[in-house]
């Protein structure tokens, strides 16, 4: 149905008033081309209107984006015209947009260069025009109008339709601009709003402009409450404000950054009064007028008491090497080495005792005899306590089968790795089934151990079970704290299960791929 | 009082000695170098507060005194028993090197240092006459 008062319809020359209005009640640029085509189509009576544009991502080819019509009667072509493609110079659409310049058809019908002459026929239309839709940055696409009857060139009313299209075009190329830019804030807001660092916005004299919902939940603030504040109050620490200040009050003066750009580690302050530590970076935002800063904060507890952790852990298999060796020092001196002193006053001796007394110098040399070795016999102990042998030649199976042998409480071996494994890998997992073993026999009562390691996707399982009186602590002692880090610093994990009256199961994973 | 033996004649006094290490099998293989040379082991101390007991109670003339004691240094050891009236001569040892102490050994008051692995009557005698 019409919307315009008969009185209104047919006047050409009120056209552009008409269509003005109408594209100012719009925001929409798609409404702003539906509402031109109804309104210019009602004004002028004609049956049938559409507009058309380049195909998106095929700019050489026009499809129609939006039709209007009368009545039911060309509601078909409607759809025919929303189906056909266009190429510049074909059809009456395609002949606008190649030439820039408005054209009129008196009879669809008797011209040869109407691909969409059988729908026409279909629907009773005859006349058409089309002009095109013009704005300052070139042709957005073309408008066309149709009748039901012949009827010849009217050179005003294309005329007037050519300062309509040019109308049209400015205002919805606005519109669209406008829609683009709103797009575009959107998805920043939308950044900002997910982000999940800190941004906080600062302006030359210190005061919050933005607090995005990261920086919220981090400080404990409503950006509501705190825009237009002073930053320094709100995240800085008290004894950290002057600086602060000061170094905001210089730049501002000189220009010269010397905190720009670049991350730096600072304190950052909640809003309960609670201080963390902040990773921090500022920059300055390109807007004319004075300046306005970005902060773009993190907040690194976490990652701080990882790296405390990890520093830990480092000094600890430092001293652990270091006791080690001290260890050493100490059993080689304390053993062996106290044997062969005595083995060397036997010998000394056996030899002054030789011609006066041979029977007390073969006594000597029995006894030389027996320090050797006892020597001997202490330093095999101390290098299998320090790497033994069977583990370098043969790998985990052998030498797990020889710890599950030496065990003072019976122990057995369910499943060891055939292949060879890293170095590091096997000499872990050997140490952790030797300190699990003697942790069991020493505290846990046990009457049967296990003893299981097994390669899982490229993973070392191992498992040490013993049934005994559970109720180890997690934390272990020194030793377990010890092969903690060192599986840790192999990036494996290990774990004491140990309930009590149930038994031990000491777990620990070792990856063993490059 | 004491036969006269190679040990006392070099002496010059009673060949008395006192072994302090805390190493039971290494005096008995001393005591048996020092025996059979024509030493007299008088004591055996196994720590720096036995070594002092028995120093004051026997008076030797010769202390083979091992620097690593339990309860103190030797060389802690050697400086007290210097301080008497009278001193002992005073050898110091130890599985370790005279070089590991440095010049602590001068500075002790002792005749000397021996390793333990090189101990014979000959040089024990040769440091304390």
């Amino acid at each position: 149905m019409s919307t315009l008062p008969r009185t209104e319809r047919r006047r050409p020359h009120r056209l552009p008033r008409r269509v003005a209005r109408s594209l100012a009640e719009t925001a929409d640029p798609r409404d702003a081309l539906a509402g031109a085509l109804r309104v210019v189509g009602e004004s002028l009576g004609w049956q049938f209107g559409a507009v058309w544009e380049p195909a998106p991502g095929r700019p050489e080819v026009l499809h129609c984006v939006e039709t209007w019509q009368a009545n039911a009667a060309a509601h078909d072509f409607g759809l025919t015209s929303k189906s056909t493609l266009l190429a510049g110079g074909e059809g009456l659409p395609g002949r606008v947009w190649r030439d820039g310049e408005p054209a009129w058809i008196p009879d669809v019908l008797a011209n040869s260069n109407f691909p969409r002459g059988p729908a026409a026929r279909n629907a009773g239309l005859r006349a058409a025009f089309c002009f095109p839709i013009r704005s300052a940055g070139g042709m957005l696409g073309v408008m066309e109008f149709f009748t039901t009857n012949r009827r010849e060139l009217d050179s005003e009313l294309l005329a007037t339709m050519a300062t309509v299209g040019d109308q049209i075009g400015q205002v919805v190329e606005r519109r669209r601009d406008t829609e683009a830019l709103l797009a575009k804030e959107a998805r920043h807001k939308a950044m900002l709003g997910t982000s999940l660092d800190c941004v906080v916005m600062m302006d030359h004299e210190g005061r919050v402009v933005d607090f995005n919902p990261a920086a919220e939940r981090t400080f404990g603030y409503r950006a509501q409450d705190v825009v237009g504040r002073e930053m320094a109050e709100l995240i800085v620490p008290p004894e950290l404000r002057e600086r602060h200040r000061r170094g905001l009050s210089r730049y501002v003066a000189t220009e010269e950054p010397t905190v720009l750009d670049r991350r730096f580690e600072i304190t950052g302050m909640r809003a309960d009064g609670t201080t963390f530590p902040v990773e921090l970076a500022i920059t300055r935002i390109d807007l004319p007028g004075p300046p306005t800063f970005a902060g773009y904060l993190r907040d690194i507890t976490e990652r701080k008491a990882a790296e405390a952790d990890l520093r830990a852990s480092r000094v600890r298999i430092v001293e652990a090497a270091d006791d080690a060796r001290r260890r050493l020092e100490r059993d080689l001196h304390d053993g062996a080495q106290q044997r062969l002193v005595e083995l060397a006053m036997d010998l000394r001796l056996a030899r002054s005792r030789l011609d006066p007394d041979p029977a007390q110098a073969r006594e000597l040399l029995d006894s030389a005899l027996e320090d050797l070795a006892a020597a001997t016999a202490e330093l095999r102990e101390l290098a299998h306590g320090i790497h033994p042998a069977a583990l370098t030649e043969g790998g985990l199976r052998p030498a797990l089968e020889a710890l599950v042998a030496r065990c003072s409480v019976p122990a057995r071996l369910l499943d060891a790795p055939d292949e060879r494994l890293p170095a590091a890998v096997e000499a872990t997992a050997y140490f952790t089934v030797g300190e699990a073993l003697t942790n069991a026999v020493r505290h846990s009562e046990a009457s049967r151990l296990e003893v299981e390691a097994e390669l899982v996707e490229g993973r070392l399982r191992i498992k040490v079970r013993d049934d005994g009186r559970g109720g180890a602590d997690p934390a272990g002692g020194s030793g377990l704290r010890g092969l903690a880090d060192r599986i840790a610093a192999l990036d494996g994990h290990l774990e004491l299960e140990s309930a009590p009256g149930v038994g031990t199961v000491l777990r620990a994973e070792l990856p063993c791929g490059s | 009082m004491s036969v006269t033996r190679p040990g006392s004649i070099i002496l010059g006094v009673s060949g008395a000695v006192l072994i302090v290490d805390d190493n039971p099998r290494f005096r008995s293989r001393a005591r048996r170098c020092l025996e059979n040379a024509g030493y007299d082991v008088v004591a055996e101390a196994a720590d720096g507060a036995q070594a002092l007991e028995a120093a004051r109670r026997h008076r030797p003339a010769a202390v083979l005194l091992d620097i690593r004691l339990p309860d103190r240094s030797g060389l802690e050891v050697a400086e007290r028993l210097g301080g008497e009236s009278r001193p002992p001569a005073i050898v110091l040892t130890s599985t370790y090197d005279a070089a590991d102490f440095g010049d602590r050994v001068a500075r002790s008051g002792a005749r000397g240092f021996l390793p333990k692995a090189e101990l014979s009557y000959a040089r024990f005698a040769a440091l304390v006459s």
